[in-house]
């Protein structure tokens, strides 16, 4: 149903910043979602996540612009489309839930403002309709209709959340984008949030695409999972398989990065290091300056996304090289404890 | 264990409204606990239940409504002059969340610990003052080099080491953290609870861990305290505690955890899940009565009426009637 090939977004920098590079904060991304699926985005803060989410929805302002790339959705490409064609796919067809609610509803409009601002955009004139059809939607996320007419600030957090949620389904779309709709959340809202997402997409069958920085968050929920790292994809593939074999060095530091609440307690590390400057073109691997297992062909090579048994991984270790038969024999790393399989 | 600080019967409530609807928020109730030295306490709760106002009650930032805290045998109340408030904020300094606006933007990062240094220790003079910075910025894990950085050239994580570094310079016997690792990457989340630890063991400090995250005070912390809307609802020795929770609430904070090490729940289980949708109450003039009970499954006459009392029970307390009467809680799993 949507499909993103080789999208890539750039932030253009001012002319005198000095000979800067601008940056390129996602960098030739493909993936694409099924109707009815539930795709889980995960990656550090600076990663280009949330890039990508504007980009899907083309809701990006200067100085990001799309450089290269396509957004195909239902067979129309969104990055070349007028801003009128835009608005009307938009709730309709297609919906965003933003990171934090109380920036994205406004302050002063009760919520049942904001809706029948949004279904009145879309033809909805009738009051009466409007007025069901809010109160429907809130239903279905567990709010009772009197709080249509409730400001967002006398919500609570998971309210105001869900709220936002229940204004995306307005006109039950194909696909629902959310960006770290939890993040705000403990998890005791964060697990209620989560399971309520999962039943009305059962009931109404729209995609999801669910961008977060909480890994263990989407273990359970998602069925396709794509690791981001410094704008490019690290590994992306079925969640189960990335959680039970995780192929990417980075993804394996994440989720050994983990403490678990179950098992016995064992000393865990971090990823020594910090993600690279996106302004500073670099050869090589994104990840080598933090990489445990890191070749020498890693400097200088840039990995391309490979094909391994139904996952896409971006690292030399599961190249067909000559390199790849060093892999196993890695100790050039400073803790390299365990090299590829 | 020698008991560094102890909270007895702790209350704040805070006057909230205007002429016509005038209430009183009960954020801390009749709270009990104490630290002792070389512990980390982790403090747990959702929020919104008093688990920061307690933080802030113990620097002195609010006073108590009611009830006393002693640090190192002496009340708090006893701290009249100026001199013995300042020894005692050195004592126990705050670590706060974000780490983004808790370091000046204007100053390089040596200015907090150094001005920290002059206010405390003033015996020490201006050399000896750079070299203690350079030290406790070695003990966090940051090179000296560190010290003539300014706050953006820095990561989250490192701005985070700074934070605990200010708190390091006066020497700490108790550290305040407010969920300092809640705004970090998961990457480098680790780092900072293993630096904790490190300054238990090699520092001598106590730490208050303030979090949500319970697989992460788990990870570090020696004893778990829950709260619950203002009271708390559980306490003991982290590992008992965990493996057998008997407050209904500790076991629904335990089974929303999420573990990705565990298979996926079943369809049923995702089901049967939802049936929680409770909120935490906003807790303004409260009747008798537990404060857990509406949400909780399996609540008893007793519990709409009269409020439970935190009880020693097994190695820990707990604050339920039903756990109290003997019998087996299984509210959440």
């Amino acid at each position: 149903m949507l499909e993103v090939s080789g999208l890539s977004v750039e932030y253009a920098v001012a002319a005198n910043s000095g000979g800067k590079n601008a940056v390129r904060a996602v960098d030739d991304v493909s993936f694409s979602v099924a109707a009815g699926e539930f795709v889980g985005i995960v990656g550090e803060s600076g990663c280009g996540k949330s890039t990508l989410l504007f980009a899907v929805a083309q809701l990006l302002s200067p100085p990001a612009v799309v450089t290269a790339g396509s957004v195909t959705f239902r067979g129309q490409n969104l990055v070349t489309m007028t801003g009128r064609r835009l608005n009307a796919i938009r709730w309709q067809n297609l919906s965003v839930v933003m990171q934090s609610a109380m920036n994205a509803l406004n302050p002063v409009m009760s919520v049942g403002a904001q809706f029948a601002d949004a279904l009145r955009a879309h033809g909805m004139s009738s009051r009466k309709a409007i007025a069901a059809r809010s109160a429907e939607v809130l239903r279905l996320v567990g709010i009772d209709a009197v709080h249509l007419r409730s400001y967002p600030h006398q919500l609570s957090g998971g309210m105001r959340q869900r709220a936002m949620i229940a204004m995306a389904l307005l006109f039950t779309p194909d696909l629902v984008i959310m960006d770290e709709p939890t993040s705000a959340l403990d998890v005791v809202a964060q697990r209620s949030l989560m399971t309520q997402i999962k039943e009305l997409q059962r009931e109404f069958g729209f995609a999801v695409i669910f961008v977060t920085h909480d890994m263990s968050l989407v273990s359970h929920y998602s069925d396709r999972l794509m690791v981001m790292y410094a704008g490019q994809v690290a590994e992306s593939g079925a969640t189960r398989r990335i959680f039970e074999n995780p192929m990417h060095p980075y993804s394996r530091g994440l989720l050994e990065a983990f403490p678990s609440i179950r098992g016995p307690k064992v000393p865990l590390k971090g990823i020594p290091g910090a993600p690279p400057d996106l302004s500073i073109i670099q050869n090589g691997c994104r990840f080598y300056a933090r990489c445990p297992v890191r070749l020498e062909a890693c400097a200088t090579t840039a990995p391309a996304l490979l094909d391994r048994g139904g996952t896409s991984v971006r690292c030399l270790l599961y190249a067909e090289t000559p390199t790849a038969a060093a892999a196993s024999e890695v100790s050039a790393a400073p803790e390299g404890k365990e090299a590829a399989k | 264990m020698t008991e560094l600080l102890r909270a007895d019967h702790l209350t704040r409530h805070f006057k909230i409204g205007g002429t016509l609807d005038r209430g009183t928020l009960h954020a801390v109730d009749d709270v009990s606990f104490s630290i002792g030295e070389r512990e980390i306490v982790a403090l747990a709760g959702e929020s919104g239940s008093g688990k920061s106002t307690v933080a802030r009650l113990l620097a002195r930032v609010y006073q108590p409504t009611s009830g006393t805290i002693t640090f190192d045998g002496k009340p708090l109340t006893a701290l009249r002059s100026r001199r013995d408030a300042l020894r005692y904020s050195g004592q126990v300094p705050m670590v706060f969340q974000d780490p983004f606006s808790s370091l000046n933007p204007v100053f390089r990062v040596s200015h907090g610990v150094l001005r920290a240094l002059k206010l405390h220790r003033p015996d020490l003079s201006g050399d000896a003052r750079r070299a203690e910075a350079a030290r406790v910025f070695d003990v966090v894990g940051l090179g000296a080099d560190m010290l003539a950085r300014y706050p953006h050239e820095l990561s989250g994580g490192q701005r985070q080491r700074v934070g605990f570094a200010q708190a390091l310079a006066t020497k700490p016997r108790l550290i305040l953290a407010d969920e300092p690792v809640s705004m970090l990457d998961t990457s480098i989340r680790i780092d900072l609870l293993n630096l904790m630890a490190k300054l238990r063991d090699s520092e001598g400090v106590s730490i208050l861990y303030i979090t949500h995250d319970i697989a992460s005070a788990r990870y570090v912390a020696d004893r778990l305290i829950v709260m619950y809307a203002g009271q708390i609802a559980e306490a003991g020795p982290i590992d008992e505690v965990l493996a057998a929770p008997r407050h209904p609430y500790t076991q629904l904070l335990l089974s929303a955890v999420p573990d990705p090490k565990a298979p996926p729940p079943s369809a049923e289980a995702v089901a049967a899940a939802t049936g929680e949708r409770g909120e935490p109450p906003k807790v303004i003039d409260p009747k008798p009565g537990c404060r857990f009970q509406p949400r909780c499954p399996a609540a008893i006459d007793i519990c709409g009426s009269i409020t439970p009392e935190l009880k020693a029970l097994g190695a820990g307390e707990v604050a339920c009637h039903v756990a109290q009467s003997g019998a087996e809680v299984k509210a959440f799993s």
